[in-house]
């Protein structure tokens, strides 16, 4: 309430029993805490949104969308990079399971989340100076082994740190498996390499021909540095162990694409190529062999269904229109040829499941065909090359044995990515391998801090659910398609093959973000409440306030929140006996309390004064 | 004497994604010409409203408030909710009053004894004051073309002195004075007094408009049409009352959209220049009117006959707005189609997307 502009007489500002004076303007705001009708508290509550929740390195998804929505691409940038060290490298090659869970895909189609990180990460790269910056330097040093995605981001975050940090790599180029593993109509190497020259530019050293095990040994590792981080991947080729595996023309998934893309390829393809294999690697395999020269290549796999193979939908679509064959059900049993392939024997064979033998069982009564190939490639899987491990360090499965929070024992040493991730049940992706390599870095810094390692137990509410938001404000929207080169065209290139998104499909797509449990500074609240007791001062983010002292509780901006963000919460809980009631009990007695307490001094007063 | 040029105040319009969704706006005043502490109840709409309208027009404002909730509930001790200079009227006189203010303001711009903008001198009349006992007074200041909005906050009832039928008041709708019985079971028989169209149809000269506060941009954007529309303007605003309306109090933003996407309450503006009506404003949805209805106790004695005729009068409006009407929604205007209310409620399936 106001007195403003109100000419209040001399006589009527003096209090005298049984009157109550006319406030001035500033007490006038106190003269009715209305607060008192309450019985139910609005409060803002921010939830996770299901995107960050299902990131592999809880990326803040949310709120750079959020930020590009408004055009904010720099802070947009700087955000994402809290979490990514390389958004241009996971905005192209990231199985995005944050889209997967995007609670707009239960709605319409999920945000294209991905191309948004993507047009961030490409605006990142243009910029002159990266808007990261090393930490103070605290003098300590740490060594990375394995430059690949979980090297990568342990060493970006522990240079943000201010650790000293060097990266000892045995291949002749640094990256591991997105340079030597992803191929580069999916991600260009000149992308790469800029995100490694970001690295460099916060003060990490990287040492590449230097292999752990050959160049340096553990004890040197233990000795001159004050920890050290294993990122060391999965570099050894499973085998099908069938016969005449190594006849000539017998190719290996991970090293065929690892020669490509270090450069120092020898291979080529015949006409026929075969693939052995049916998850992500196969696929890349079966694209790059036509991009290699293969006219007819075919996907052979032990999944009976396209559904049943382990790999990201979309890739499995673009191989197909690419115009490459699956062969499914069957799985080879022997190599044929005379000193060199001429041809597969393929038997039935399905998964059993089993863990410790060979998970797959082949008919071997069934008749065995013939199929006429110029190469195969084998593409089943990895394995660690750990020959340089202390045994009490290493699992039965052949990776590294960690603790949970990524250490091994109680040494200084800890290990991040795929060489202890494979049989956890994670997906082996980039994008786990970044997070991973994250919390190692930071639970790295605990220990040479002396702190304790804690695991996370903060309960987390997730908004799942629809209902918790208000969909009034959702219209329906397509999602904003990113274009890919034609089938026919792209088969033969290096070129990429999904296309960015421009500034303005970046904005519209960003757009469309629900903003699930998070309040995005809509205004709405501020607007619909009939006091209005919601004040913001600074129009940014979530600073917005509700006055207690004025809320009557009437749950009008709860129910117009569209994120959800705003609860309402019982003032006198009688099963748990909390009273929340400030303002019901009067936290500022209001106006008529502070007379009380001058009229009880009235009689002390000289008599003119009143 | 030389006569001083009136300076005018110029509002900017508001950019309105989808008309009500995701409205943050950086462009709006930071200061509060409405503060909390007033009695009004929790979750009224004509307080939404106050908010709303006075968060547009800004601090260079005069807000003059006939007899009604709106003045009753808000000021007490010499304190109103108001941090502008606010005046109270008697509800008959709300035209008149405002018509002072306005033509006092020029005559001190002009003989150089008020420096500074125009203010933007805006009445507040509940649908009482503007529809029946101000009627007269509203169309004089409007007819005289003052430079003034006024705004009829239409909540279909006398509010204050405890919920009376007022011309505005819908068919069907329960009040202290149509309440239902044996004799007339759908309580208010008459359709309610089409205001705005009767204030754009008298007096084409003035900026005419009806807004909801379902959709805060669009009332915005209308209340700072209205004031930078040379000369007098004239809103109605639907406003829901918790109290009469008999619903729960989270409702009232919803209420606001609801009445627009049954169609009973079409919002349009009327064009002086071209002296024409504007119906291009769409809701997201149409809607059975039963969904609106179902939500307030005061139409909870209608039966099937009823609200077929409330969904008739719905369709009428549509088809004023130049809307090609859904099978569905002509379907549940044939009473034999909705025996009773929860086969009523079974027509919401059919919400249309416009
Ligand atoms: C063909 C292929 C395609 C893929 N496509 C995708 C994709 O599209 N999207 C996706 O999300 N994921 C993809 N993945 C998975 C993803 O690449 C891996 O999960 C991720 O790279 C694992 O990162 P990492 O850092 O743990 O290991 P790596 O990337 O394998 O890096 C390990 C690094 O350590 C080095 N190293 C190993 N031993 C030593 C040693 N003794 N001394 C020094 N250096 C050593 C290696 O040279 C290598 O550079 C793909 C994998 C393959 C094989
Ligand atoms: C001439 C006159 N008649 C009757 C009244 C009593 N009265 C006071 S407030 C009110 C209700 C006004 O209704 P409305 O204008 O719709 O405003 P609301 O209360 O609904 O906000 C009435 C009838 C009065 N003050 N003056
Ligand atoms: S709508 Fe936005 S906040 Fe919600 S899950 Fe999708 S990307 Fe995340
Ligand atoms: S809208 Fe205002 S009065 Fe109502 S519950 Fe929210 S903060 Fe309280
Ligand atoms: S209504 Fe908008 S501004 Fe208010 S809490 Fe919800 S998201 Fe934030
Ligand atoms: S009676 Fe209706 S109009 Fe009056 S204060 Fe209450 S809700 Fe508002
Ligand atoms: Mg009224």
């Amino acid at each position: 309430m106001s007195t403003k502009g109100t000419k209040i007489p001399e006589r009527l500002k003096i209090p005298f029993a049984g009157i109550t004076p006319a406030p001035t303007q500033e007490k006038g705001q106190d003269l009715f805490p209305t607060g008192n009708w309450r019985s139910i508290r609005p409060v803002y509550r921010d939830k996770l949104p299901p995107c960050n929740n299902a990131c592999g390195t809880n990326e803040k998804i949310q709120g750079y969308l959020d930020l590009v929505k408004r055009g904010k691409y720099l802070d947009a940038y700087a955000l994402i990079k809290e979490d990514m060290p390389f958004p241009s490298v996971t905005g192209r090659v990231c199985y995005h399971p944050c889209e997967q869970a995007c609670n707009r895909g239960k709605y319409d189609e999920a945000i294209s989340i991905r191309a948004v990180e993507r047009f961030l990460g490409d605006l990142g790269q243009a910029l002159a100076r990266d808007v990261v910056k090393a930490g103070t330097p605290n003098g300590k040093k740490v060594a990375v082994v394995g430059s690949g995605p979980a090297g990568h981001s342990a060493a970006y975050q522990l240079a943000r740190l201010g650790y000293k940090v060097t990266i000892l790599e045995k291949s002749p180029k640094a990256g591991g498996l997105n340079r030597g593993g992803i191929p580069d109509w999916v991600l260009p190497q000149h992308v790469l390499d800029r995100e490694i020259e970001r690295l460099v530019e916060i003060g990490v050293t990287i040492k590449t021909n230097v292999e752990v095990g050959k160049d340096v040994t553990w004890d040197e590792l233990k000795k001159n540095y004050d920890a050290c981080v294993l990122a060391v991947g999965l570099t050894e080729p499973n085998s099908v162990r069938a016969e005449g595996e190594n006849k000539d023309g017998v190719l290996y998934g991970l090293p065929f694409l690892r020669d490509i893309g270090m450069g120092t390829s020898k291979v080529k393809v015949g006409a026929r190529v075969a693939v052995i294999g049916g998850g992500n690697t196969a696929i890349d395999c079966a694209r790059e062999a036509l991009r290699q020269g293969a006219v007819e290549v075919t996907m052979i796999t032990v999944e009976s269904n396209p559904q049943e193979m382990p790999a990201v939908p979309e890739d499995l679509h673009d191989m197909v229109e690419e115009g490459v064959e699956l062969m499914h059900g069957r799985t080879v049993t022997a190599v044929l040829g005379n000193g060199r392939i001429e041809a597969l024997q393929l038997h039935p064979a399905r998964f059993s499941g089993a863990i410790n033998a060979s998970p797959i069982t082949v008919d071997k009564e069934a008749k065995a065909e013939r199929f006429a190939v110029d190469n195969v490639i084998i593409a089943v899987g990895q394995r660690a090359s750990l020959g340089w491990l202390p045994d009490e360090f290493k699992t039965e499965r052949g990776t590294i044995k960690i603790d949970r929070f990524g250490r091994l024992g109680d040494t200084n040493f800890f290990a991040a990515g795929d060489i202890v991730q494979l049989g956890s049940g994670q997906p082996l992706m980039v994008v786990n391998a970044v997070g991973d390599g994250k919390r190692v870095a930071f639970n790295l810094d605990k220990v040479l801090r002396g702190q304790a390692l804690e695991p996370r137990t903060v309960p987390v509410d997730v908004l799942f659910d629809l209902n918790r938001m208000n969909m009034t404000y959702f219209p329906h929207f397509p999602r904003v398609q990113q274009t890919l080169l034609p089938a026919a065209s792209r088969r033969k290139t290096q070129e990429e093959v999904i296309q960015a998104y421009s500034e303005e499909q970046a904005v519209e797509e960003a757009s469309r973000c629900f903003s699930c449990g998070t309040c995005n500074a809509c205004d709405n609240c501020y607007l619909v409440c009939p006091e209005p007791c919601i004040v913001r001062d600074v129009r940014s983010n979530g600073l917005y306030k509700i006055l207690v002292d004025y809320c009557k509780g009437c749950r009008v901006c709860i129910e117009e929140c569209p994120t959800g963000c705003l609860e309402g919460v019982p003032e006198l809980d009688f099963d748990t006996g909390v009273v929340r009631m400030d303002t019901a009990f009067a936290v500022s007695p209001g106006l008529h309390g502070r007379q009380a307490e001058e009229l009880k001094n009235l009689g002390d007063r000289a008599a003119k004064n009143i | 004497m030389p006569t001083i040029e009136v300076q005018r105040q110029v509002l900017p319009i508001l950019g309105s994604p989808n008309q009500g969704a995701r409205f943050f706006n950086p462009e709006l005043p930071s200061s509060e010409p409405f503060v909390p502490g007033h009695r009004t109840c929790a979750g009224c709409g004509p307080s939404i409203q106050y908010r709303m309208t006075t968060k547009a027009a800004g601090d260079n404002t005069i807000l003059v408030g006939p007899t009604g909730c709106m003045y009753v509930a808000n000021s007490s001790y010499l304190c109103t909710p108001y941090n502008v200079p606010w005046a109270h009227t008697q509800i008959g006189s709300a035209g008149s009053f405002t018509a002072g203010v306005a033509a006092a303001y020029e005559a001190m711009i002009r003989k150089g004894k008020w420096k500074g903008a125009f203010p933007n001198i805006i009445c507040e009349a509940g649908d009482g004051s503007a529809s029946d006992i101000g009627l007269a007074s509203i169309s004089g200041a409007l007819y005289r073309n003052h430079d003034c909005l006024i705004i009829c906050y239409d909540n279909e009832q006398y509010a204050n002195t405890g919920i009376q039928a007022s011309s505005r008041t819908p068919y069907g709708g329960m009040t202290t004075f149509s309440p239902p019985g044996p004799k007339v079971p759908e309580a208010k028989t008459l359709f309610p007094k089409d205001l705005a169209r009767m204030m754009a149809a008298g007096h084409p000269h003035c900026y005419v408009a009806t807004a909801s506060v379902g959709y805060p941009i669009d009332l915005m954007n209308k209340v700072r049409k209205g004031l930078n529309h040379k000369g007098a303007a004239y809103l109605m605003i639907y406003t829901p009352c918790q109290k009469g309306f008999v619903y729960e109090t989270p409702r009232s933003i919803d209420l606001g959209r609801l009445v627009v996407e049954c169609g009973l309450y079409p919002i349009w503006e009327w064009n002086p220049e071209k002296r024409a009506y504007d119906y291009s404003f769409r809701p997201q949805n149409m809607r059975p009117v039963s969904e609106y209805l179902k939500l307030q106790g005061r139409f909870g004695h209608l039966h099937a006959e009823h609200i077929a005729k409330l969904q008739n009068f719905a369709n009428e409006q549509w088809r004023m707005m130049g809307v090609e009407l859904p099978e569905a929604l002509i379907h549940a205007a044939d009473a034999k189609n909705l025996v009773n209310m929860a086969a009523a409620v079974e027509a919401e399936t059919v919400a249309q997307t416009l």
